[in-house]
């Protein structure tokens, strides 16, 4: 079997290069990869959108803001503002000397059981004490109120030339230049306008003397409370007074030296709003942008939500996951996921219609009276919106945690059983551990849907603007509040487009985008670390 | 030790069969074993990498024209790394690289920038380990090549079916269901709807890897035979694990070890007398 | 083992101990949760059924002509109520009714002769008609909104997973994807009046609402289409791929037939989402009340660049700017019903059909 030699087989030319169409020197093959990336690349460009609009139409607030306080400070605002707090001061002690008769009189009246006439009669002392403090503040109080307006008059006149020469600014802009010449503008000299206001401070500093004079001989002869109980309070009011006292020659030496060209540093404008203890829009006095009493409210009723949707959205996963039948399962998690679907608003509907109301009943009963805050008047407060938020933070706690519990590979619990633990121990040794920054992602990305919700928390927080009194304790979370959400929610379709008010929403909206990313970040690092941790 | 000696020596012949005891199969004599064919594929210096980890080294292999070349090997040893190189279904996986040597087909070096990926694979066909029909018609599927091709033409589409149907020997069976989904077909069926769906765009080189690895023997023997009258047409390579298909299909086979080859000869030599004390374990069943 | 050679104890028996206590404590309390979260989602879902059914229900009244029956409160504008005593009697009239009658009545006296009746009556906004408009609102802004989300979804998703080799572009691509579906809606509402309504000058209409909705629900739609992509047998590109496919030609003939089926349906969940939001069309698209239906305009073009009235939107309305009342609150738990059967409905449909087709595709 010699082999015989073949002739090589007919060849067909094998081409397996090809020139392809080109647009811009990519195949469409790579065009048709460009575009699908172009559009990948959407979610980045919109995040990035979203930063560069929030900026563009909120950063001017900076500057918009500094104007604001310089003009408080220039318009003499600043200065009436430190009188008005000694006379405030004042005011507070009254208010608590008040508080001492109230006091009194409900102790004469309940433990002593005399009769309201009797009681009144006990306290004319008092009465009297009280009413002649009060008095003293009078001389100062005039003064205020009289410079309160001349200082409103300089800020109006300077408003008005400020607008005349916008004015004339839009006239020669369009190229009128006849009738920008015919805008009247009337200068402002501060240092001519503050003259009268300034010139007060002789008058003012002789007034203040007088009220410390009236207060020290009133206080000699403290009046005496019928309830021994009472004593120490008295004793404390003495003791606020010297304080208050001991404050004036400080607020005199301010007022003195008060400077209306000082200028305002940059970083307060930021300071201030970041700080600020003081959200107050379109009074006739003075704006603050202070987004502290915002934050706190939003803090607020997460913190209750999730005080209340933490155990329950937690504890329902364990369930179903763990101990429930297959059948329940199949149930249970498709409904809960349900509750996921219920609109805000409707919820905040509910909370209006209903669970207000019914939160107000159940605060007034009698045997629900040692509860902290319990019972309260308010039918919109941090916790109604709080019990609303928590139910649509529970889906996504119980969906998120359920899926952690989930990955917890099967032969950890098996591990534990062989070992002769029961099932609870497994669970809440091995389980729950195994998952726990899968659950405290879950927690967090449930705490990033609460704070950024905000139909709920515009119907039903209340929407006081102002920091819960947290010296009451517990009672500050039934206390209507206001909070980022709502704010930018109610606001927005009422402002001036451009106008400083405009601009501080954006910045609201701004925070609040920034706590979002953060509280996302927060979470996927726990959630990396987890899938680290498990393997 | 590498036996890249060019295949044109052909094997003497078989006269001392000498077979050990420990082979359970006998190797066919063939026709071919004594006709020279021409070099189709070659692989020099080959080097590839999953990216930092080195699956293949430094391989150097001549492919035969129309003939059917097994590789053999214990699981991970790189034989469908390599297969999958030849026809670049590698580019899918990320990180992968190939750093030094070269495949040439028809003397054209396959990875070179100007070899187009798209048109390399009409040529170069390949057939999967698990069967993997799209969720179409049987027609459809067979035809699925060429109208991504772009041939409409019904008369033309319709005689490729029959062809590809009778090539891949399941004509008989579902000529009369052609309308059906694919996946109604048993496991070999659909392995064969695989072959004809391959051979419709008529590609020169069909590479299989491990094709019957998913199969009882009865299907198994069906695509054997299938792969057997197909060598008349096609250069076939086939990825397998089981030493008697190699034994009853291939013309050469090329044992691979650690992302090495081993030895390459003609499959009668491999399986009677190797030269390499680790084929002979291996073909052996000592390990593997 | 026999029963006789049995120890007196069996050593595997129960022994009651007080962990055995807690722990069925601990199981009652985790199972209390679980059914206390169900009991709160049914009370809200109950609540606004039994008040917001009879509302709809007695909107049916026949009609004069093709197809007989209309429901006056589903497909009539609102308008204001009026509250009034008419000759001794109670009555409460929409603002048209009130009109007509008033002039009729006044018309009467005047032909008997008599002194024009005196009307006083208090009126309520929005309490009265339907909230038609508010449901022709709502459809368009989730027609729009998913379509520009679906496109830039699946698109994205199809590069994410079909395409993109893992890299730092990608990562980076995935965090932004998860970033953005952290982002509160109230923001988005800020942004896309921002971006839409002030810089691009579309005013509140309802491409500046598309746009914003579509950018919200867009991380939504990417996970469900990737999600949907992922299921799809590696099989099915390879063995395409090997047949000298190109990779847009798999991609269009062999894995998208099959994911579109799951991208849709996962999709669905986002429908709910851009139907229940009513932060981001605060500003952006919806209108408080407006008197013309959107398809009344003059060109085309005005179709898309005017601004419209939308359920959730009304609720808010509703509930927080008009008393609570017995007179107001017929409309408002009548509108809540329908807005939450309508996105009740998607989402049920939803779930429902997920759960079926994870079932049917098995490849």
């Amino acid at each position: 079997m010699s082999p015989a030699p073949v002739a090589p087989p007919p060849q067909k030319p094998f081409v397996i290069q090809k020139a392809r169409t080109r647009f811009f020197g990519l195949t469409l093959d790579e065009t048709i990869r460009a575009f699908f990336g172009g559009n990948a690349l959407m979610a980045v460009v919109v995040l990035a959108l979203i930063t560069f609009f929030l900026f563009r139409e909120g950063s001017e607030f900076f500057g918009q803001n500094r104007e604001s306080i310089t003009l408080y400070r220039k318009a003499g605002l600043e200065y009436v503002d430190q009188m008005r707090a000694q006379q405030e001061s004042h005011t507070a002690l009254t208010r608590y000397l008040f508080d001492i008769r109230l006091r009194a009189a409900k102790h004469l009246t309940e433990e002593k059981g005399l009769s309201a006439a009797d009681a009144n009669a006990q306290l004319a002392s008092l009465d009297e004490f009280a009413g002649r403090y009060s008095d003293t503040i009078e001389p100062v109080r005039g003064m205020v109120s009289e410079l309160t307006d001349v200082a409103v008059a300089i800020k109006e006149k300077y408003t008005l030339s400020r607008d005349a020469e916008k004015e004339r600014a839009q006239f020669i802009a369009a190229g009128m230049a006849a009738e920008a010449a015919e805008v009247k503008i009337i200068p402002v000299d501060f240092k001519v306008e503050l003259a009268p206001l300034v010139g007060m401070t002789p008058a003012y500093v002789e007034a203040a003397n007088g009220v410390s004079t009236a207060i020290t001989a009133l206080l000699a002869t403290p009046p005496t409370v019928p309830a021994p109980a009472l004593n120490a309070r008295l004793q404390r009011f003495q003791e606020l007074n010297q304080q208050y006292i001991a404050s004036f020659p400080a607020t005199q030496k301010r007022l003195e030296t008060w400077d209306y060209q000082k200028p305002v540093p940059a970083l307060d404008t930021f300071t201030g709003f970041i700080l600020g203890k003081e959200w107050k829009t379109a009074s006739f006095w003075q704006d603050w942008y202070g987004v502290v009493p915002l934050f706190i409210g939003s803090l607020m009723v997460s913190v209750i939500a999730l005080f209340l949707a933490v155990p329950l959205g937690v504890g329902a996963a364990i369930y179903i996951n763990q101990f429930a039948s297959a059948r329940e399962q199949r149930l249970v998690k498709p409904a809960i996921e349900f509750i996921s679907a219920i609109p805000s608003v409707v919820l905040g509907f509910f909370g209006i219609a209903v669970l207000g109301q019914a939160l107000r009943a159940l605060s007034q009963v009698e045997a629900l009276s040692w509860v902290p805050g319990f019972p309260f008047a308010e039918r919109l407060n941090a916790l109604t919106a709080g019990c609303l938020l928590a139910l649509i933070a529970v889906p996504t706690i119980f969906t998120l945690a359920e899926d952690a519990l989930n990955n917890v590979p099967r032969a950890f619990k098996e591990a534990s059983f062989a070992l002769g633990a029961s099932r609870m121990q497994t669970i809440l040794r091995i389980v729950v551990p195994a998952s726990l920054s899968g659950i405290v992602s879950a927690i967090l990305l449930g705490l990033g849907r609460v704070i950024g919700e905000t139909m709920v928390v515009l119907l039903c927080a209340g929407n006081r603007i102002a920091i819960p009194d947290f010296t009451a304790g517990l009672t500050a979370f039934v206390q209507p509040v206001h909070t980022m959400t709502g704010i930018i929610a109610q606001e927005m379709g009422e402002v001036v487009r451009g106008e400083i008010h405009y601009r501080a929403l954006f910045m609201v909206g701004l925070v609040l985008f920034l706590i979002a990313l953060l509280i996302n970040f927060l979470a996927q690092k726990i959630v990396r670390k987890y899938r680290v941790s498990i393997g | 030790m590498e036996t890249s000696t060019p295949s044109t020596s052909a094997a003497p012949a078989p006269t001392s069969a000498a077979t050990p005891a420990s082979r359970a199969f006998a190797v066919p004599v063939r026709s071919t074993d004594t006709v020279q064919a021409a070099n189709l594929i070659e692989i020099e210096n080959f080097d590839f990498y999953y990216g930092a980890k080195q699956a293949l080294f430094d391989i150097n292999l001549k492919l035969d024209d129309k003939r059917v070349t097994a590789f053999i090997g214990p699981s991970g040893c790189g034989k469908s790394t390599l297969l999958r190189c030849l026809n670049r279904m590698n580019d899918l996986i990320d990180g992968t690289s190939v750093k030094r040597g070269k495949v040439t087909v028809r003397g054209i070096d396959i990875n070179s920038r100007d070899v187009d990926p798209i048109e390399l694979r009409k040529r170069v066909g390949m057939v999967f380990q698990k069967s993997n029909p799209f969720p179409k018609s049987i027609y459809e599927n067979v035809v699925y090549g060429l109208r991504i091709q772009g041939e409409t033409n019904k008369a033309r589409l319709d005689e490729v079916v029959e062809k590809s149907l009778r090539g891949a020997a399941l004509w008989d069976e579902v000529k009369d269901r052609l309308h059906e989904s694919g996946l109604g077909l048993s496991g070999g069926q659909q392995q064969r709807l695989c072959i004809a769906r391959t051979i419709a765009v008529s590609p020169e080189i069909i590479l299989m890897d491990e094709p019957c690895s998913a199969l009882d023997p009865i299907a198994t023997a069906k695509v054997e035979e299938l792969i057997h009258d197909l060598k008349k047409e096609y250069t076939i390579i086939i990825v397998t694990h089981s030493m008697q298909q190699a034994a009853r299909c291939s013309d050469k086979t090329a044992f691979f070890y650690m992302g090495k080859l081993v030895e390459y000869a003609d499959t009668r030599t491999i399986f009677m007398n190797p030269a390499n004390p680790q084929t002979e374990a291996y073909v052996s069943g000592r390990f593997g | 083992m026999s029963a006789v050679s049995l120890p007196p104890v069996n050593p595997f028996a129960h022994k009651p101990s007080r962990t055995q206590a807690l722990e069925k404590f601990v199981l009652g309390a985790f199972r209390a949760a679980t059914y206390f979260i169900l009991l709160c989602g049914l009370v809200v879902f109950a609540d606004i059924i039994i008040k917001g059914v009879p509302t709809v229900v007695n909107g049916f009244k026949t009609t004069a002509q093709f197809p007989y029956v209309t429901n006056t409160f589903l497909f009539t504008a609102p308008e204001s109520l009026y509250v009034f005593e008419h000759q001794g009697q109670a009555m409460e009239m929409g603002d048209k009714d009130y009109r007509a009658f008033r002039e009729a009545a006044e018309a009467e006296a005047v032909a008997a002769g008599q002194p024009a009746p005196k009307f006083k009556a208090t009126s309520y906004v929005y309490s009265a008609g339907g909230i038609w408009p508010c449901i022709v609102g709502t459809v368009l802004l989730v027609i729009g909104s998913m379509s520009i989300a679906l496109v830039l979804g699946v698109c994205s998703a199809i590069f994410l997973n079909e395409y993109a080799k893992d890299g730092p572009v990608v990562r980076f691509i995935r965090l932004a994807i998860l970033n953005l579906a952290g982002v509160p809606s109230i923001v988005f509402g800020l942004f896309g009046f921002g971006m839409f309504v002030i810089f691009c000058v579309w005013n509140v209409s309802l491409m500046a609402g598309w746009f914003t909705l579509a950018f919200m629900v867009l991380p939504v739609v990417i996970t469900a289409s990737e999600e949907s992509l992922k299921a799809v047998p590696k099989g099915f590109r390879e063995g395409s791929l090997a047949l000298g496919a190109t990779k847009w030609q798999t991609i269009r003939k062999n894995v998208l037939p099959y994911a579109l089926p799951g991208i849709l349906t996962s999709s669905i969940l986002g429908i709910a989402r851009v139907a229940g939001e009513t932060a981001p069309i605060m500003f952006t698209a919806a209108y408080v009340v407006r008197d013309k239906l959107p398809w009344d305009v003059e060109k085309v073009g005005d179709f898309f660049f005017q601004g419209v009235m939308a359920l959730p939107y009304h609720i808010y309305v509703v509930s927080s700017k008009i008393p609570q009342n017995e007179y107001t609150a017929r409309v408002q738990y009548g509108t809540a019903f329908v807005f939450l059967a309508i996105v009740g409905l998607i989402a049920t449909a939803s779930i429902l059909l997920r759960n079926n087709l994870r079932g049917r595709y098995k490849w």
